[in-house]
């Protein structure tokens, strides 16, 4: 039971910091950052599993990172989707929406 | 595995500095920018930046967590424990060095055990692409007549032409009569050879070393070719390397044969016993006259083994497909009868029936010498247990720095293989030695006269491999329990060391069912062990019905030496005459197999005018045998001498036969036909008490005794009776028969022998091993035993110490402490003897009678057991007591 909810969270996890990245590159504090805003405050996620999750999904190919200088001029490293990383987008995208609606359809029948 | 994976696996593992240090500085950026937005916010420098950490959480857990999803993290890790686990073993050199030792020698005993069996049963045959050599054999069901000569899988000469014409898989395939005994004109030595198809060297590829092989002309018609190519050992050894061989003429069983060739040294035939010569199986007619069948012709006799070298490109399965297709085309002309072709990659074993066997055989003594193994685990496992107590601390503080219990366990089990595997490599060396040791000793004790084995003791991949899967599985076996056991400590506890008195309970548990264990399985061995041992004193009283003592038998065989019966029944006059003559001698017998000796004649018998034959136990006799050997007739009486000189068809019958034929009836003056040579139709004279005559425990079979007629002259050999112990009138008789003919092969043995090396011979061999492994195994169960009760009375000096001080009695501590440590013993014990209740029944056959739930037998190997168990546990009790309270309250 445990490992399903992780699973699902991780899932949702990787969805999210692709979503957050569409837009251009960004360093770590940027994604969470990012997808606190664009989930409207609902997802704050912390170094504890943003971390894995970057170097895990740029071991994938989805991501892919360079050395950069940040807005306070000081060095940090800048995640940017791959080619891999955007057709990953688009199918957990598709799998996320099915879910979705196969959750919604669950719970609308008493 | 993708390839983006693959490129960071290698760079994981060979830039592992850099990806440290880069991840280092980014989760440095990442607190720095947090404590700058913070800065910004008005906070000062240090409140922001402890801040920043607080909100991250442990950098060095986050590190760990990155490092751990990183391909090649368990590889890394992996590194990482066996660095680790080494380190630990080279500080405790005794443990490790103990541990080690134990499994190599356990290990060793297995492999070497192991090394034997694959070599005589697994190994393909040491021959140029062996893995194409296929060994085809046939088991047949249903109706049939069958004439039996070395094996019921093999198969005629008809057969085997069959095959040889109508497959489609072979590119050559050869037949050979696996043993051909004949006896040499120079030396009168006995030797085995092969009479084998023309083909049958280049189906084993090899070429002779000297001279030539067979050519397609040798084999044209029944002895159309009298040629012979000889071993390596035979021309070294009898012919003196005698570079001029080829060309020469020797002769075999009287028959002179021309040596074309002489194979290489490493070349010994392709059956278990190795072949000293090969000849045309053409030449059987001559040279072998065991059979009165034309056996070229015969299509009903089972007396060739095939071999065939596969054509390319095609499979084991395509062979075995194509080979019962024309099985099924035979059977179809022998309605009732159904042949399944046994075919398999060659190997020196491959009869199905003696496959059985040795299977069976091996596979008993493979499981013993592992429970041996499984004793020598238990107590590295108790080991373990109580090094685990003294790394209590350790575990926990790697458990609160956040070590995963998995980890923890897969560190420890590293540690457990490691161990395992030096005493595997160890134990492989071991066995190097051991293995030619025991082949040795093996060879040692099979009866003179029978036969010898080609084995080879060098090991092969397969016993590298069995090695390997027994290295891992006592890794596992004895590294596992105490692992799980040592990391399930309540880490709080533990830190303040209070948890050692909570998880003594479950681990003293663990340790009992440890011992229990191997109490149980010291017990299995050793109750068989002593089931043998008095199977073995009982057969030495064992009455088989008949005199053995003052018995000898002279024993040749003169229709393999090439005598026609009227020769041999000339011989036969000679001989009877001369060995009557030798002072001592009582009197004389004719005899075609002694009894005991392992040597069955089978024919069918049937009613005058009754279709239904019953195949049926047989021996042929001269009238005076039944006196000989103290054989009474309880009904009628034996042949006379003039029913046997003058071939008058009579037969006597044991009790069994007359009771299968004509029950509740008298059986004197009924008639019994015998299919034999011919169909001859013969008249019961007498009855013959049932005694043990074929073999121990065979008394009430039914069996039949033939006269021994001039016709029969070729088969008989001689019993003999004297007024001395025989073996003072053994050495005059083989002279008198040197006399009679120079050129005979002749044994002259007591009939006491016949029943020393068939029936008693492996029971002794059985002895022997179920009884050192018994002890072997009873030796390192008493260490562990003591090594147990030692361990936990150290750790309970202090409360023995409480109890003295308050005045308990030295003899009531003792009790308590040896209650403790013989209550797994007593436990293991009587699961040890309803395991034994269970299986000695396979034992029966090797039992002479003795049952195989003997009492005194159980009770007092139990007896035996849980005394040597008292005293190992004895011991440390008695030390205990000696603990002076005051010494034991400072403890620690």
């Amino acid at each position: 039971m445990a490992d399903k909810q992780t699973n699902l969270l991780q899932g949702t996890l990787d969805l999210l910091i692709l979503k957050a990245l569409i837009a251009g590159e960004l360093h770590g504090l940027g994604i969470s950052r990012r997808i606190e805003q664009i989930t409207g405050g609902t997802f704050l996620v912390k170094p504890g599993s943003l971390f894995p999750a970057l170097h895990r999904m740029e071991e994938a190919g989805w991501l892919s990172a360079v050395w950069g200088e940040s807005e306070n001029h000081r060095k940090a490293k800048y995640y940017r989707l791959t080619k891999a990383g955007e057709r990953q987008l688009g199918a957990e995208t598709e799998q996320w929406q099915r879910i979705a609606l196969a959750i919604q359809a669950a719970l609308q029948t008493s | 595995m993708s390839f983006s994976r693959i490129t960071s696996l290698f760079r994981n593992l060979l830039h592992k500095q850099r990806v440290d240090s880069d991840l280092d500085a980014e989760m440095r950026a990442y607190v720095e920018q947090v404590a700058a937005e913070k800065m910004e916010a008005g906070m000062s420098p240090a409140e922001a930046r402890r801040q920043a950490l607080v909100e991250f959480g442990g950098v060095e857990q986050v590190k760990e967590e990155v490092r751990g999803i990183r391909a090649g993290a368990l590889i890394d890790q992996f590194w990482q424990d066996i660095r680790y686990g080494l380190r630990i073993l080279r500080n405790n050199p005794g443990f490790t060095l103990v541990a080690v030792l134990t499994l190599a020698l356990g290990i060793g005993v297995n492999a070497s055990i192991f090394t034997l069996f694959d070599s005589v049963a697994l190994r393909p045959l040491q021959l140029p692409e062996s893995n194409r050599l296929l060994d085809v054999y046939q088991t047949m069901h249903g109706k049939m007549h069958r004439n039996v000569m070395g094996g019921i899988n093999l198969s005629s000469y008809p057969e085997y032409l069959d095959y040889r014409d109508h497959n489609e898989v072979f590119a050559s395939l050869a037949a050979y009569k696996p043993e051909t005994r004949a006896t040499l004109a120079t030396t009168r030595e006995e030797i085995n050879g092969q009479l084998a198809t023309c083909n049958y060297f280049d189906v084993v590829e090899v070429k002779p070393a000297l001279g030539r092989g067979f050519v397609p002309s040798d084999c044209a018609a029944a002895n159309a070719s009298a040629v012979v190519v000889l071993s390596h050992s035979l021309w070294e050894n009898t012919f003196g390397s005698d570079p001029a061989i080829v060309g020469k003429v020797i002769r075999m069983n009287r028959v002179p044969m021309t040596v074309i060739g002489v194979m290489p040294p490493n070349f010994r035939g392709t059956q278990i016993i190795p072949a000293e010569f090969w000849a045309p199986i053409t030449m059987t007619p001559s040279l072998d006259k065991l059979s009165f069948r034309d056996m070229l012709n015969d299509d009903d006799s089972s007396w060739l083994a095939m071999l065939g070298r596969l054509k390319d490109g095609v499979s084991l399965a395509q062979a075995r497909a194509n080979l019962n297709v024309i099985a099924a085309q035979m059977d179809g002309r022998r309605p009732g009868r159904k042949t399944d072709v046994t075919v398999n990659t060659a190997t020196l074993f491959g009869r199905p029936d003696m496959r059985v066997v040795v299977f069976s055989a091996g596979s008993v003594v493979l499981v013993a010498v592992g429970l041996v193994l499984l004793i020598a685990c238990a107590n590295i496992a108790n080991l373990m247990l109580a090094r685990a107590a003294g790394r209590t601390r350790e575990i926990a503080v790697r458990l609160a720095m956040g070590a995963s219990r998995a980890r923890l366990v897969r560190q420890l089990l590293t540690e457990s293989l490691l161990i395992a595997a030096a005493g595997g490599g160890l134990g492989l060396l071991v066995s190097s030695w051991t293995a030619p040791a025991l082949v040795k000793v093996l060879l040692a004790r099979i009866p003179a006269g029978g036969p010898w084995f080609s084995v080879s003791s060098t090991p092969d991949l397969r016993v590298i491999a069995y090695a390997a899967a027994m290295t891992i599985l006592t890794g596992m076996a004895f590294g596992l329990a105490p692992a799980l056991q040592a990391t399930r400590n309540d880490v709080n506890a533990a830190l303040k060391d209070e948890g050692a008195q909570t998880t003594m309970q479950s681990r003293g548990r663990l340790r009992g069912a440890l011992i229990g264990i191997q109490v149980a399985v010291c017990m299995v061995l050793l109750v068989c062990a002593g089931l043998l041992l008095r199977g073995l004193a009982h057969a030495q009283q064992l009455d088989p019905g008949f005199e053995m003592n003052r018995i000898g038998m002279v024993n040749y065989r003169l229709a393999a030496q090439g005598f026609t019966p009227e020769q041999a029944a000339a011989f036969n006059r000679d001989m009877r005459e001369r060995v009557s003559a030798v002072q001592g001698v009582e009197e004389v017998a004719d005899v075609a197999a002694a009894p005991l000796a392992n040597v069955h004649f089978g024919a069918t018998f049937s009613e005058p005018g009754h279709s239904e034959r019953r195949q049926m136990t047989y021996d042929i006799v001269g009238a005076n045998f039944f006196s000989l050997v103290g054989i009474p007739i309880t009904r009628g009486r034996s042949f006379t001498e003039t029913e046997v000189k003058n071939n008058i068809p009579v037969i006597v019958v044991n009790e069994a036969a007359a009771r299968a034929w004509w029950p509740g009836q008298d059986p004197i003056g009924k008639r019994l036909v015998a299919y034999l040579r011919q169909k001859t139709e013969c008249e019961v004279v007498g009855v013959a008490k049932d005694v043990e005559l074929d073999a121990i425990g065979a008394a009430h079979t039914p069996f039949i005794f033939l006269p021994a007629t001039a016709a029969e002259q070729a088969e008989i050999m001689l019993l003999v009776r004297t007024r001395v112990p025989f073996d003072q009138v053994a050495s005059p008789i083989r002279e008198a028969a040197r006399k009679a003919d120079a050129e005979l092969q002749i044994d002259v043995l007591s009939l006491r022998t016949n029943l020393e090396d068939w029936p008693l011979g492996p029971a002794r061999i059985l002895v022997v091993l179920a009884g050192t492994l018994g002890l072997l195994g009873l030796a390192l169960a008493s260490i562990g035993i003591y090594g147990t009760a030692a361990y936990s009375i150290s750790r309970r000096v202090r409360e023995i110490g409480i109890r003295m001080a308050l005045g308990a009695r030295a003899a009531d501590v003792k009790t308590m402490v040896l209650r403790q440590s013989m209550r797994p013993v007593l436990i293991g014990g009587v699961i040890g003897v309803l395991i034994c209740a269970a299986v000695t029944r396979i034992l029966a056959k090797m039992l002479f009678g003795i049952s195989p739930m003997d009492a005194i037998s159980f009770v007092s190997v139990a007896a035996f057991l849980t005394a040597v168990a008292l005293l190992a546990s004895y011991l440390p009790a008695r030390r205990a007591v000696r603990v002076d309270p005051m010494v034991a309250l400072r403890h620690e």
